[in-house]
């Protein structure tokens, strides 16, 4: 058979598998899926062997991209058939579930699917806005008066949601936020946390043998795999903090000059005023996080409690000074 | 970029799923749909008709009106149960990050969070989760929607990262969300430029009657020009907070980095350098340290 594009043989491969009565093996699938090369008779025991071997690497490929898509690929050992490993998609497992959208979600989430700076977690959000629209009515093409870029963003996320998925562990080379020192991470992970700026890990640190919080962006480097898939279970419930596996929450309360500082004022509750200064308390999980949220408002934001956090602001404020002087 | 296999197959099962709710299709929806060209759909549509169930007889292959396939219309004769697959976790973590983002700014139409609400049950992908966003108020965000959309002029109460507090008249173009932060893209007329303002750092927005007359910027965001080049010297554990900065570059000097950039608002830097700044060796230039110290002096002022 003449050699076809790639995207065919995966999409012919899709179909027969989710077509498949009860499973395929690889050598069905290699003679009857247009796209595979099926054994000539009469080839040099060499010949073939080089063929065998250009199919297994390619059907790997294909099964590496199914796993890609989010299709979930079954192997099925048929006892009668000797211990072949057999595959088949169950149709009503891949299949994806009808989402409604209004023509104005749709329109926001086509904006969303550009928001990613980083090249290859933006090709995965583009790969979702065409799953999305698949199942949408016509998508309107209305140039909406807001737009939105990433600052920071990483394939990390991307390996450590798919981690999840599978069960398996992970290694990375990681920030410390106390000591300002790197160290190599091997982790299970069990949650992401999606705030606005920032996303949180929670897992068990196997050297440490304790659950821990990481924030992802202080990840450096890629994030690898290691070791099979089901490697763990998740915890349920999650012995992290709060019910959900993250820090638990905490209240601190913070001064604010008038006017300014609106996302803490909204999410916090008014606790009088200071002054001059509006008081709020706010809840939070991560120190670190709010920390640098009222670093970043530049003396228009103080921590009234606890004092332990007002100290790291100053901490932080006093080595730039020192810093600064050059 | 190169289109991967995955991209096209996913776009051609999409055709089918399209097709088998909605009917008959112009090529040219269908490529509005998918973001291609109607070249490309054509193409899609044609292998989409070889393909089919081993064996690969007339019978089993999938199958399209050829009438209207000459009149660039898609309509599907036979689909052999082809269709969308669900969302992969890689996927869903890319499509919900980017959303959330948009809602942790607070300033996102208010379909994102009903788009939202309909795509985390959809996607059900387990172990992500999302927080509840902050919200910039009506009385600021009201205003500013109503005049992008009329083109009429604002005017603002501002406070800029120094605590200076300006009332401004500005020309709103369009509403920006940059790392979960929201900011107004707006013609200044006090400044005579365009400018990136911080959306929470207003007070009072009023709309005026005046139109808008200037054009907008063709840049998201950060349109401002570099103004000088910077060089960092900070711990390998602080690299984080920088190494994402737009042209940035990073290299080793014994046990520290050493990380070299384009300036283009110097507070924005500071602020970056203020939440590592114990791990932070040194700064250059003269101007970016300025800018640094100005902003500590400022924290430490508020947080005696």
């Amino acid at each position: 058979m003449a050699q076809i594009d790639p995207a065919e043989r995966l999409l012919n491969l899709i179909i027969a598998l989710t077509h498949a009565r009860t499973r395929m093996t690889r050598a069905q699938i290699r003679e009857s899926v247009a796209g595979y090369e099926p054994l000539p008779a009469g080839l040099s025991e060499e010949e073939a062997a080089r063929r065998d071997a250009a199919f297994e690497r390619m059907f790997e490929r294909d099964k590496d991209d199914l796993r890609r898509m989010g299709i979930p690929l079954q192997t099925v050992v048929d006892p009668t058939h000797g211990d072949e490993i057999g595959y088949r998609i169950d149709p009503s497992n891949a299949r994806m579930q009808a989402i409604d959208l209004t023509p104005a979600e749709l329109a926001v989430v086509a904006l969303a699917a550009e928001y990613w700076t980083d090249a290859t977690v933006g090709q995965e959000a583009r790969q979702a806005l065409t799953k999305v629209a698949s199942g949408s009515g016509p998508r309107p093409q209305v140039a909406l008066p807001f737009a939105a870029r990433s600052v920071a963003s990483s394939e990390a996320i991307l390996v450590l949601a798919e981690a999840i998925q599978h069960r398996q562990a992970v290694r990375f080379e990681y920030a410390s936020a106390n000591s300002g020192s790197v160290g190599v991470r091997t982790v299970e992970p069990w949650h992401l946390s999606m705030g606005g700026g920032a996303q949180y890990l929670t897992g068990l640190d196997r050297d440490r043998g304790q659950a821990r919080t990481f924030r992802v962006s202080r990840i450096l480097g890629a994030v690898r795999t290691i070791g099979p898939d089901g490697a763990y279970e998740v915890p349920d419930p999650l012995p992290v903090g709060g019910d959900r596996g993250q820090e638990p929450l905490k209240t601190a309360r913070v001064a604010l000059r008038p006017e300014s500082g609106h996302a803490l004022r909204e999410r916090g509750t008014p606790a009088g005023t200071d002054d001059g200064w509006d008081v709020v308390d706010v809840e939070y999980r991560y120190g670190d996080a709010l920390r640098d949220e009222v670093l970043a408002l530049g003396g228009a934001a103080r921590i009234v409690e606890p004092a332990e956090l007002a100290a790291h602001v100053r901490d932080h404020a006093r080595a730039a000074l020192e810093v600064s002087r050059g | 970029m190169a289109e991967r296999a995955t991209d096209r197959v996913t776009r051609m099962l999409g055709i089918v799923s399209y097709l088998e709710a909605n009917g008959a299709t112009p090529f040219g929806e269908l490529a509005a749909q998918f973001g291609v060209s109607v070249d490309q759909i054509r193409k899609d549509v044609l292998t989409l008709w070889v393909s089919g169930l081993p064996g690969y007889m007339p019978d089993d292959l999938i199958d399209f009106d050829p009438d209207l396939f000459d009149e660039d219309v898609a309509r599907l004769r036979e689909g052999h149960g082809v269709s969308q697959v669900r969302f992969s976790a890689r996927e869903a973590v890319a499509l919900i990050g980017a959303l959330q983002s948009l809602i942790a700014s607070g300033v996102a139409p208010a379909a994102a969070h009903s788009a939202m609400e309909k795509l985390r049950d959809a996607l059900g992908v387990e172990g992500i989760e999302t927080s509840r966003p902050a919200q910039i108020p009506g009385e600021v965000l009201g205003p500013l929607r109503q005049a992008i959309l009329e083109r009429h002029a604002v005017q603002l109460d501002y406070v800029d990262a120094k605590d200076n507090r300006t009332s401004r008249t500005v020309e709103p173009h369009r509403i920006v969300s940059i790392g979960g932060v929201a900011y107004l893209e707006c013609w200044c007329r006090r400044a005579e430029g365009y400018r990136t303002l911080r959306i929470d750092r207003m007070g009072a927005v009023e709309m005026l009657d005046d139109d808008v007359a200037t054009a907008p910027s063709d840049a998201v965001g950060f349109d401002l020009q570099t103004r000088f080049e910077a060089t960092v010297v900070l711990a390998p554990g602080a690299r984080w907070a920088i190494e994402d900065l737009p042209g940035v570059t990073l290299e080793a000097a014994g046990d520290d980095v050493v990380a070299r950039f384009g300036v283009a608002d110097a507070a924005f830097v500071a602020g970056r350098l203020l939440s590592v700044a114990p791990y932070v060796r040194s700064v250059e230039p003269q101007e970016l340290r300025e800018a640094l110290a100005v902003q500590a002096h400022a924290v430490l002022a508020a947080q005696a």
